[in-house]
């Protein structure tokens, strides 16, 4: 960005412009009016046609964004994702404060309705989500070294794992809903299926932060501002992980 | 002009100015619903509509918009957008698309809440949206969750980009001690944004899903608590009241400095005393808004005593602002009365907060007029009349031309005497008994002269504003031109041309030693 | 008037002590307390340490604002002095200390009333309260129920102990100076000590719903007598145990 001397605005060379927030942000607009539509007002044939408009709208805009703004300013961004992990967190913290209200409170726990849940699969779930967040490590580490090519490796199997780990919380919800456990069933089914949901819904974002990274480490050009700051992400899903098996799976 | 050059804009002060056009929307569509109110109340029974409903959601859109659609986005996000890399020596801020991304979904946050009036079953839930009402009313209440959720990510993401910026982009030599009062006032409140915006959309998420997905949060018959929302609901919504605090009292530092010719009195008292203590001892004040909830009393008298405490950093920067004009060379443009009536009007607002704090006064004056009294001197009042000071303040910095001098002044002292009817009689008829969110008031007749003479209140304070509006308008479009340091301050944004250029100075401001935004005083 | 302010000026420490002090005495003699007049006092003296507060800071910027502001011919820049390092640390320490006490001192008494409110006396009458959209439905001891009107004998403390039905709502009795709310799920409480034989309006202060401005009721004082006549007439209209309360 080069900068004369200028007068106010007659003289000004140009001034930056990007369509993709706009184009994001009106997406949303459109998910928003798809769920009144379906939930408040019964009409799910507008909420498609919502949806239709919105979510091609968000992925065209998260696409244009991504190829427009690769390279530029991810020096930055570790410092802010900081930043951003702690709003994350108080969102967790609610959660939990929330869930353990209720169940201090309770006369009893479980409540009447709930099932036996799975005790290996939470396991299972867990070893792969730490190993996540070592090979991530260490493609991070790779990278450091300059070696793209170790670093595409370990990143692909980073994306991998985490795709894993979503098959598995997929099938375990199935299973359960099978069971006749849902999110409405009891305050216990309400909790499960929120918290875990919220956090296979941090574990999606992850993944769809490292699939765009994904090119560029194709290309063999990974920014290391970039990986870094989506690593710091990654780690953070995984602590989050902890809280949720110890108080939602084993308490 | 050209139009696609504003609409997709990632530049700061363009950005800004988006926000200021949006709030101020919303705050002429919020006060024409407060003019709707204080005509039905203006009778005792059925005065300009007959049906309940119709007031309720005016006065929940009325709340709502106001904090959320107005106050909050003109300070955190036009100020702070506007005057934040300027007053700092940066071309922009660090992620330019993220903030244009923040402020189009305020936009389509203000698109939600002005649904409101053209939806079947609008949301008539008030802008706290308490289950079980929320979860059992007929109204929309996944209008009032998506709105409080998009306008609070915009929000977050805005706050996450200023720190970063204040962070890592101050022009070379601009140390942390130096920075403007109004950069570490917002700075201290996107702090709490970060900190506690998430639990309200937390809050208001899991209204909406126990409305509409079948969740039992907050339902007493299957385990739930309905005082779980009121604490999620209060652990955000009290630290709010100073996000909106600390950026309106950091415009009114800069404007008493600049009319003063002072540097602040005590700038580390006002900062490492008033902001910080402020940011600190805010999130844990909450329960003062459940004082007749039945919570228990250990925790209401712990917070009693923090909600007192709050006075003495608050306290702190009061000195700090009537310190400055110790000794100065005050002069009384528009932006300086505006600032002044905040000074004596929010002296008001804080003090009448105080019994508010003491648990058992509150068991008689919660929920009443006395309530919407004293938050209405100091947001309606306070709050708006900063915002106004602020935009005249930077206005020839903005349009690079002068509004109207003598109409600014009329302007304000119109508004001024109609605030003060208003808001000055309903804390006056809040203790004599009056509940707040009443569509009438037919058992407590008494009351219907107090509530005419504040309904002709509101119509003279809505012609202050509208005058001061036009004046903007008019000025923006063709008044003189105003140069690059109008008032005559040190601060870095006078320093660039008006309105300033892409990129803001055609090559980072260079610090010269012993340089501070507030260098006033003679050698 | 100065005891106050000295009062205020004194210790953080020593203001506790002397509400605490104060109040094991008044328990002592166990004369109801009654929390209305203890509102109403509190309620002034704290009116006027703000009032006060806010004086002297308004006289201060006034005065400032008066003898600081521009003249034809002043220089165009201030010319306050610059603080010392031991005024800018006096500067905070003053005015914490001084603010700090004051708010300790509302904070005693208002902990002391709210003791008050909190402590209801042994000779009451309860009378149980479940709310609902749009209507306060009040039981007596004695199994006796009546809608939106409240008859209480006069001097005797009375007790509600209330839950709601549907919504959130709070029953305020504004010449008692009480409210509380009441919700589904959960018992309140609150009490209060009708004197004299009279009406007052119950009205709703939480807000529940549409009709929420609609909610309104009544306490109806009788002198005691005539209260007892009344409760036996209606538990014999009503049908109900005849145990009087
Ligand atoms: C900008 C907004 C703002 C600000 C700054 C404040 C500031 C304060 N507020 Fe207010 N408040 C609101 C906005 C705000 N409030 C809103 C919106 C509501 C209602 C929400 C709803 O229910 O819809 C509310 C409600 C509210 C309640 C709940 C009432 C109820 O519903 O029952 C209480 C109770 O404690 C309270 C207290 C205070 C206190 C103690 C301060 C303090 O911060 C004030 C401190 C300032 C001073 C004290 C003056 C200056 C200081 C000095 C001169 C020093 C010397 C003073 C002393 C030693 C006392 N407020
Ligand atoms: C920042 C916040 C803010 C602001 C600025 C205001 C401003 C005003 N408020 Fe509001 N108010 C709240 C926040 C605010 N309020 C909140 C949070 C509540 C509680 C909600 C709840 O209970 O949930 C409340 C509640 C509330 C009530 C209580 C109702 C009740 O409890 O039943 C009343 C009653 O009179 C009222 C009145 C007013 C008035 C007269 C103004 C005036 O100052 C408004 C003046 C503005 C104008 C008059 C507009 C001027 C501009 C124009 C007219 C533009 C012209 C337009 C075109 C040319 C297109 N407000
Ligand atoms: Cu019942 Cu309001
Ligand atoms: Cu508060």
């Amino acid at each position: 960005m080069e900068h004369q001397a200028v007068h106010g605005e007659a003289a000004h060379a140009h001034w930056d412009t990007s369509v993709w927030p706009f184009v994001i942000s009106f997406g949303i607009l459109a998910l928003v009016l798809a769920f009144s539509f379906n939930f408040v007002y019964h009409k799910p044939f507008a909420a498609v046609i919502c949806l239709g408009l919105g979510v091609p709208m968000i992925v065209a805009g998260v696409a244009g964004w991504v190829s427009e703004a690769m390279g530029k300013g991810e020096g930055l961004s570790y410092g802010a994702m900081g930043w951003f992990i702690l709003a994350e967190a108080m969102i967790f913290a609610a959660f939990f404060v929330s869930y353990w209200y209720m169940r201090l409170k309770a006369p009893y726990w479980p409540p009447d309705g709930t099932v036996e849940l799975p005790k290996i699969m939470p396991l299972v779930m867990t070893a792969v989500l730490v190993a996540s967040s070592l090979t991530i490590h260490w493609g991070e580490h790779l990278l450091h070294k300059g070696d793209q090519g170790g670093f595409r490796k370990w990143l692909l199997v980073t994306i991998a794992l985490g795709a894993c780990f979503l098959g598995m919380s997929a099938y375990e919800w199935t299973h359960l809903i099978h069971q006749g456990f849902t999110i409405g069933t009891n305050v216990y089914g309400t909790v499960f299926f929120s918290i875990t949901g919220f956090h296979g819904a941090h574990v999606f974002i992850g993944l769809s932060i490292f699939l765009a990274g994904l090119p560029a480490a194709m290309r063999g050009n990974a920014s290391e501002g970039f990986v870094r700051t989506a690593g710091l992400y990654w780690h953070f899903v995984d602590i989050i992980w902890f809280f949720v098996v110890s108080q939602v799976y084993y308490w | 002009m050209n139009i696609k050059e504003w609409i997709f804009t990632t530049d700061h002060k363009r950005v800004g100015i988006l926000y200021l056009i949006g709030s101020i929307t919303a705050f002429a569509v919020a006060g024409v619903m407060a003019l709707l109110m204080r005509a039905e109340l203006s009778t005792i029974g059925p005065t300009i509509t007959s049906n309940p409903s119709n007031y309720n959601v005016w006065l929940y859109a009325h709340g709502a918009v106001m904090i959320l659609g107005f106050q909050i986005p003109a300070l955190t996000g036009f100020f702070a957008n506007y005057c934040i890399p300027l007053m700092i020596g940066a071309k922009d801020v660090a992620f330019p698309r993220v903030n244009a991304l923040s402020v189009w979904l305020f936009y389509v946050g203000i698109i939600l809440a002005v649904l409101t009036f053209f939806i079947p079953d609008p949301p008539d839930v008030m802008w706290t949206g308490y289950p079980p009402y929320s979860t059992i009313s007929t109204g929309n209440t996944a209008l009032y969750t998506f709105t409080v959720l998009i306008l609070g990510f915009a929000s977050i993401i805005g706050g996450v980009n200023f720190l970063t910026t204040v962070a890592y982009m101050r022009a070379p030599g601009l140390k942390w001690g130096k920075l403007n009062i109004f950069v570490w006032c917002t700075l201290g409140a996107f702090v709490l944004q970060l900190i506690f915006v998430p639990v309200l959309g937390t809050a208001v998420t899991l209204i909406s899903f126990d409305k509409y997905l079948g969740t039992h949060f907050f339902d007493p018959a299957a385990g739930g608590d309905v005082l779980t929302y009121q604490n999620l609901f209060w652990f955000y919504s009290h630290p709010a009241v100073y996000v909106i605090f600390l950026p309106f009292i950091g415009v009114i530092y800069e404007i008493v400095t600049t009319f003063a010719k002072n540097p602040p009195f005590n700038y580390k008292m006002v900062v490492y005393g008033g902001i910080f203590g402020i940011v600190g001892l805010s999130g844990e004040v909450w329960v003062h808004h459940l004082y007749t909830s039945g919570m228990a009393d250990w925790i209401r008298i712990g917070m009693m005593v923090t909600t007192l405490m709050i006075s003495v950093p608050v306290g702190l920067m009061v000195i700090g602002l009537a310190g400055t004009l110790y000794k100065g060379s005050i002069t009384f443009e528009t932006p300086m009365l505006y600032a002044l009536g905040v000074m004596f009007l929010f002296l008001i607002g804080g003090l009448t907060g105080i019994p508010l704090a003491v648990t058992s006064l509150t068991v008689h004056l919660s929920r009443s007029y006395y309530v919407v009294g004293h938050f209405h001197y100091v947001m309606a009042v306070a709050g708006t009349f900063a915002i106004f000071a602020g935009v005249y303040y930077w206005f020839p910095k903005m349009t690079g031309r002068m509004y109207n001098e003598r109409w600014g002044k009329i302007g304000f002292w119109i508004t001024f005497i109609g605030t003060n009817i208003v808001f000055w009689t309903m804390m006056d008829i809040g203790v004599k008994g009056m509940p707040r969110r009443y569509y009438d008031y037919s058992h407590m007749s008494q009351f219907e002269g107090a509530h005419q003479l504040m309904t002709i209140g509101a119509i003279i304070l809505g012609i202050g504003f509208v005058i001061a509006l036009i004046n903007w308008i008019v000025g923006a479009i063709k008044g003189p031109k105003a140069g690059e340091n109008p008032w005559g301050s040190k601060s870095l944004e006078w320093t660039t041309v008006s309105p300033p250029p892409h990129g803001n100075w055609p090559s980072p401001p260079v610090l010269e030693e012993g340089w501070s935004p507030y260098a006033y005083r003679r050698a | 008037m100065l005891r106050r302010i000295g009062a205020s000026l004194s210790l953080a420490a020593l203001s506790w002590h002397a509400a605490a002090a104060d109040y094991p005495a008044a328990a002592a003699a166990r004369a109801i307390k009654d929390p209305a007049a203890g509102w109403d006092h509190l309620w002034h003296e704290v009116l006027i340490d703000i009032t006060i507060i806010g004086v002297i800071f308004a006289l201060v910027m006034t005065y400032f604002l008066i003898r600081y502001r521009r003249k034809p011919g002043d220089p165009k820049t201030g010319s306050a002095p610059k603080l010392s390092p031991a005024a800018a640390v006096a500067w905070v320490v003053i005015p914490v200390f001084v603010f700090l006490a004051d708010d300790l001192y509302i904070a005693a008494n208002g902990w002391a009333l709210w003791n008050n409110f909190r402590d209801v006396p042994a000779d009451r009458m309860e009378v149980r309260l479940e709310s609902g959209m749009y209507s306060w439905d009040y039981t007596y001891p004695n199994g006796v129920r009546t809608q939106n009107e409240l008859r209480v004998p006069a001097g005797k403390a009375v007790m509600l102990r209330m839950t709601s039905r549907d919504t959130l709502h709070s029953h305020w009795i504004p010449d008692f100076r009480v409210k509380e709310d009441s919700m589904p799920g959960r018992i309140t409480y609150m009490w209060f000590l009708p004197k004299q034989p009279g009406e007052h309006i119950v009205t709703c202060g939480a807000y529940c719903g549409i009709m929420h401005s609609y909610m309104a009721g009544k306490v109806i004082v009788l002198p005691a007598e005539e209260f007892k006549t009344w409760l036996d007439q209606e538990a014999a209209r009503q049908g109900v145990a005849g145990k009087t309360a």
